[in-house]
């Protein structure tokens, strides 16, 4: 079993010292492929802001190995399209995190990031604005910028929110290989059960106030998804 | 073209305030663009005024406390100047930290503070009759009177804006599009938030001071809404806004001294008939 790279402690999860989740205690191995389900409000979106440090949480600790760099996609609806930024200016500041105040990224910086691009299959419109990218395309880049910081761990908000089926299962393919590749630990938040079934090793699923984890071969079992949905599976 | 040879001539006698202006021109709209982005057009209009209060209150102070500082000219522009720069300062600081615990209602407070500051100026300065007839020639954008001491600290202000804002785009730019990334990039949010406040504040406190609040409202906000009908990339969108603010200035004032118009006034119109002729190119032609 690998080592852990995140831990989580009697975490409690919550906004303005009110808990949404509490109690969770897990661990996600270096190099896992873990999905995180659950339905609208069950706190996905907290506890992954929790995990990237952009909200404290209630109660609790958070453990994350040192060294650990987060390469974060997050839903591409959030962007302002009022930014006239092309789909590589956007990429490109995946690498400031390496670029200290008072300096510019370098040629090696951006042709790393124009890797990044080819290896998301955003290249050939990256030169384009970011607003003006179709969802899938906006997502590539995202996580071109997200490979860009040379990240430990790849944390992904919904990506296939608003994507065609396609584009989804392209998508999906697309990380798995750089999961494999890259030997990233990948940190999936979505509500695709079927992908999450093909993808994941993983499963952390938030409902009613408390979580279920475990690896995906024990949860998605008949016996386990009808507890979860309180109803008979087949 | 007489106008013209007399505007650029060195022994001009209002060469100071051409420099002013076109110095001005160029400036406002390189931290407009980020009140355009940000979607903060509202603290564009409120900030100037807060600002115009804070001179007034700066020229008022002298008065109650019994000192003669006005008659002084650089000791009353150097007063206004910090009592501009003090309430820009505090009332950006103030209007970023509610709008950050994202509570009530935004343009509510942007347009109380506005009206508030505009009547609290008109209140002090109905009691204070020297500092009214300088603060009423700011209020048109009289850019007239402009001293060689105005002229240098306009010019020192307005470089080390510029300075700032080209050593730390990148990250005014990251905290401005995506706060979450930055974070995860372990950039200071709240610092970063908190320079660019200061940057807007500076640039509006001198602009407020030079050409008053109407035009730097104007000089904040039509250059890069011209800009960004055209712009491409950001490099383009801050370097047009920026050109179109400074030639614009120019070109106001050349007018203005052609037909005898207040020079402030001048610039707004001919922004909003720029902007006007932009909107339509781009209707018309397309990108």
């Amino acid at each position: 079993m690998p080592a852990a790279i995140i831990t989580l402690e009697s975490l409690a999860i919550g906004y303005d010292g009110q808990a949404v989740l509490s109690d969770i205690s897990l661990a996600v191995a270096r190099g896992s492929f873990t999905a995180i389900l659950g339905a609208n409000g069950t706190g996905k979106s907290t506890l992954l802001k929790t995990l990237l440090g952009l909200q404290p949480p209630v109660s609790g600790q958070t453990k994350i190995s040192s060294p650990a760099i987060f390469g974060y996609v997050p839903q591409t609806v959030q962007f302002d399209p009022l930014y006239p930024l092309t789909g590589f200016d956007v990429a490109l500041m995946g690498a400031f995190g390496r670029v200290g105040p008072m300096r510019f990224p370098s040629r090696s910086e951006k042709d790393f990031v124009r890797e990044c691009l080819h290896a998301t299959a955003a290249a050939e419109f990256s030169h384009r604005k970011f607003s003006q990218l179709s969802g899938g395309q906006k997502q590539r880049v995202l996580i071109a910028r997200a490979l860009a910081t040379k990240p430990d761990i790849l944390v992904l908000d919904e990506p296939t929110a608003g994507v065609d089926v396609a584009a989804t299962h392209a998508l999906l393919e697309f990380i798995s290989q750089i999961h494999r590749e890259r030997r990233l630990t990948v940190l999936l938040v979505t509500h695709d059960l079927p992908l999450v079934k093909r993808h994941a090793q993983q499963i952390i699923w938030l409902r009613d106030a408390t979580v279920l984890h475990g690896p995906a071969a024990e949860i998605f079992t008949k016996e386990r998804m009808s507890e979860i949905f309180e109803m008979e599976v087949s | 073209m007489e106008a013209l040879k007399q505007i650029l001539s060195p022994d001009f006698l209002l060469r100071n305030s051409v420099y002013t202006s076109v110095l001005v021109g160029f400036a406002c709209p390189l931290v407009g663009v980020f009140l355009v982005l940000r979607r903060l057009v509202f603290m564009g209009v409120a900030l100037p005024q807060i600002s115009s209060t804070g001179v007034a209150v700066a020229l008022s102070l002298p008065v109650w406390l019994g000192m003669n500082v006005v008659n002084a000219e650089n000791n009353a522009h150097a007063l206004a100047f910090a009592g501009s720069t003090l309430f820009t300062l505090a009332a950006i600081l103030i209007l970023a930290f509610l709008e950050r615990r994202g509570r009530g209602l935004a343009e509510g407070r942007l347009g109380t503070a506005y009206v508030v500051a505009t009547a609290l100026s008109i209140l002090l300065l109905s009691k204070n009759r020297v500092a009214e007839a300088g603060w009423l020639d700011l209020l048109k954008g009289e850019i007239i009177t402009i001293s060689n001491f105005d002229l240098a600290l306009t010019a020192v202000a307005l470089a080390f804006v510029l300075l700032v804002l080209g050593l730390f785009s990148k990250e005014l730019l990251l905290v401005s599009f995506d706060r979450a990334m930055a974070a995860t990039l372990g950039k200071s949010v709240l610092l970063w938030d908190a320079l660019l406040y200061l940057l807007i504040g500076l640039t509006i406190s001198v602009a407020v001071l030079s050409i008053g609040p109407l035009i730097a409202f104007g000089f904040l906000l039509v250059p890069p809404l011209t800009a960004h009908l055209f712009a491409r990339n950001m490099r383009q969108f801050v370097v047009l806004s920026s050109l179109i603010g400074g030639v614009n200035s120019f070109l106001g004032f050349w007018l203005a001294y052609q037909w005898d118009w207040p020079i402030g006034p001048a610039d707004v119109v001919l922004l909003g008939v720029i902007y006007a002729l932009a909107f339509m190119m781009k209707k018309i032609f397309g990108r």
